[in-house]
């Protein structure tokens, strides 16, 4: 691989040991796939945290930071264990504080930007079409690619912390043109889409996960006016079973506005994925886990709920009270809770026995403390949420729409499909 | 047999092939203490990869699998060398950090060449493995 004058010195350890491991790791990973140069990119974002760092990886991130490493581009980082406002109120082991500070810490230290959110792209880093960036997190590596037309490839946390050093990334992938083409079409045409809510649409993501694998869909017969919420529903879905990096949405997707363009020329006259209602029905009692009926806790937020999902949940909730041997957590960003206060909703939910947590997703994080405090059986609106909660975390899950996770907070037993 | 492949980390490692013909998760899917696939419903759930070598098609799921991945391997639950079909993002990366043996894009159908038990040669410094029928 070619690299500049600048990233010679880097790899050489001239600009200190951190830019020369992240030169090491960037090499390796540049070779690895034929890169033939480096890129700069334009932002950054990381995802781990504890649970899946666990102490060897803030042990490697203290001894990065201990180098004296910077970060030289725009990074903010991924949701973490608890909200950093309230880790008395919820009853957060010293343990695992101990543990959150210290990455606090070498995050700070390296000049990351303490987003502790995964909709980053509501709340600053937002790139430009056409962007060569590195974000870790699939679910929002793959939103950057198919809605915003931004370009990054499935760079783990190390090589986008190395890019976040060094200020670029191997030229390989979905960096470049050749690779962006869509492979294969599915046409959602014969579901029954005009009744769709973004329940449905993880379902359809789960359904179709394996059968993508790491291939780039595209998909036809999508209604255009689908909205941000339902699109994210799709898309992180698909991450999950699959390994899926760009997904072509005919109509949303910038560079797929026809059928056409998705290909570059040549689409091929049939699907070769043609999903039924009956498939997304069965994905639905797929992704659940559980069997029993009663509910210890309701969990929104994987990834994090946005303002209008927030509002959603509160007027589905109404002035009811939740069940008294049940949680609602509403997980989201330190802005979007903000904004909850200024609008009164913090104290409405409040009100109902409802919490709105921030800096926390409903994937990770905090499922490592509720089940030493006993909960058992959660049921979520997330299937990304479900899978990591139940294999990370060793929960019973329920899946379902928002409003089958309401009234089940309010009834303290599950009331959607199983 | 001996079969060329494309070096992902180089170095040299022997050990007993376990085998998966589905992709594999580090987060989630893998225990970090016992280097256990945990998937439910996955052909490899409930058997252990640490300490062999791992054939599986490539990568999926959480692109924090490198952190997992780096805690089994300082635990000692790592397999000791992958073979990839085609190596993906996240598992490159995973053998980067961690120095281990891994290649990809063998001559032929690993899949079917390798079965679990098989004794596999890693040589990613010359860029080939060699297999002993197990």
């Amino acid at each position: 691989m070619q690299l500049t004058r600048q990233q010679e010195d880097m790899f050489e350890g001239k600009k200190g040991p951190g830019a020369r491991r992240a030169m090491e790791i960037l090499v390796a990973y540049g070779d690895v796939y034929d890169a033939k140069r480096m890129i700069p990119v334009s932002s950054v974002h990381m995802a781990g945290n504890f649970p899946v760092l666990m102490d060897e990886g803030i042990q490697w991130l203290e001894d990065l930071a201990g180098e004296g490493t910077r970060v030289t581009v725009f990074t903010t980082k991924n949701p973490e264990m608890y909200d950093f406002e309230e880790a008395d109120e919820l009853n957060i082991p010293m343990a695992y504080q101990v543990r959150q500070n210290r990455i606090h810490d070498a995050l700070k230290s390296l000049g990351v930007t303490l987003t502790y959110s995964c909709h980053h792209y509501l709340v600053g880093n937002v790139p430009r079409f056409g962007d060569h960036i590195a974000w870790a997190s699939s679910g929002s590596q793959v939103f950057a690619n198919s809605v915003i037309g931004a370009r990054s490839n499935r760079d783990g946390d190390h090589a986008a912390l190395a890019a976040a050093i060094t200020g670029a990334i191997p030229e390989w992938g979905l960096h470049l043109d050749e690779n962006r083409k869509g492979e294969f079409i599915i046409d959602a045409g014969r579901l029954d889409l005009e009744n769709y809510g973004s329940a449905d649409y993880k379902a359809l993501g789960w359904h179709l996960g394996k059968a993508v694998g790491a291939k780039i869909p595209v998909f036809v017969n999508l209604p255009h006016d689908m909205v941000i919420e339902e699109i994210k529903g799709l898309l992180y879905t698909l991450t999950v079973t699959g390994a899926i990096g760009l997904v072509h949405l005919v109509g949303i997707t910038p560079e797929a506005m026809t059928v056409e363009a998705a290909f570059a020329g040549n689409p091929p006259p049939l699907p070769e994925i043609t999903p039924s209602q009956e498939d997304v029905n069965r994905a639905y009692l797929d992704i659940s886990s559980s069997s029993e009926e009663k509910v210890d806790m309701v969990i929104f937020g994987c990834p994090q709920c946005s303002i209008q999902e927030v509002r959603e949940i509160a007027d589905l909730l109404g002035d009811r009270k939740i069940h008294p041997d049940t949680q609602l957590w509403i997980c989201t960003s330190a802005w979007v809770k903000a904004l909850c206060k200024r609008m009164d909703l913090l104290d409405s939910l409040r009100a109902s026995g409802a919490r709105v947590v921030a800096d926390v997703g409903a994937a990770d994080g905090p499922h490592l403390y509720l089940r030493e405090q006993g909960v058992r059986v959660v049921a979520i609106n997330s299937a990304r949420g479900s899978y990591y909660a139940h294999n990370l975390f060793g929960m019973e899950t329920w899946f379902g729409s928002t409003r089958e996770c309401v009234e089940s907070a309010v009834s303290g037993k599950w009331e959607g499909r199983k | 047999m001996k079969i060329k492949a494309k070096t992902v980390v180089p170095g040299i490692t022997e050990g007993e092939a376990i085998v998966s013909r589905t992709a594999i998760s580090f987060t989630g899917g893998m225990d970090p203490e016992t280097g256990i696939i945990r998937e439910p419903g996955h052909e490899l759930e409930g058997q252990s990869v640490a300490g062999k070598i791992l054939v599986f098609p490539g990568g999926k799921g959480s692109t924090t699998g490198s952190w997992q991945f780096y805690a089994a391997f300082k635990r000692g639950a790592a397999p000791k060398g992958i073979i990839n079909v085609k190596a993906e993002g996240v598992v490159a990366i995973s053998a980067i950090i961690t120095g281990t043996p891994m290649v990809h894009e063998l001559e032929q159908d690993l899949l079917k060449v390798i079965q679990t038990g098989d004794f596999i040669r890693i040589d990613a410094d010359k860029g080939f493995i060699e297999i002993e029928e197990g």
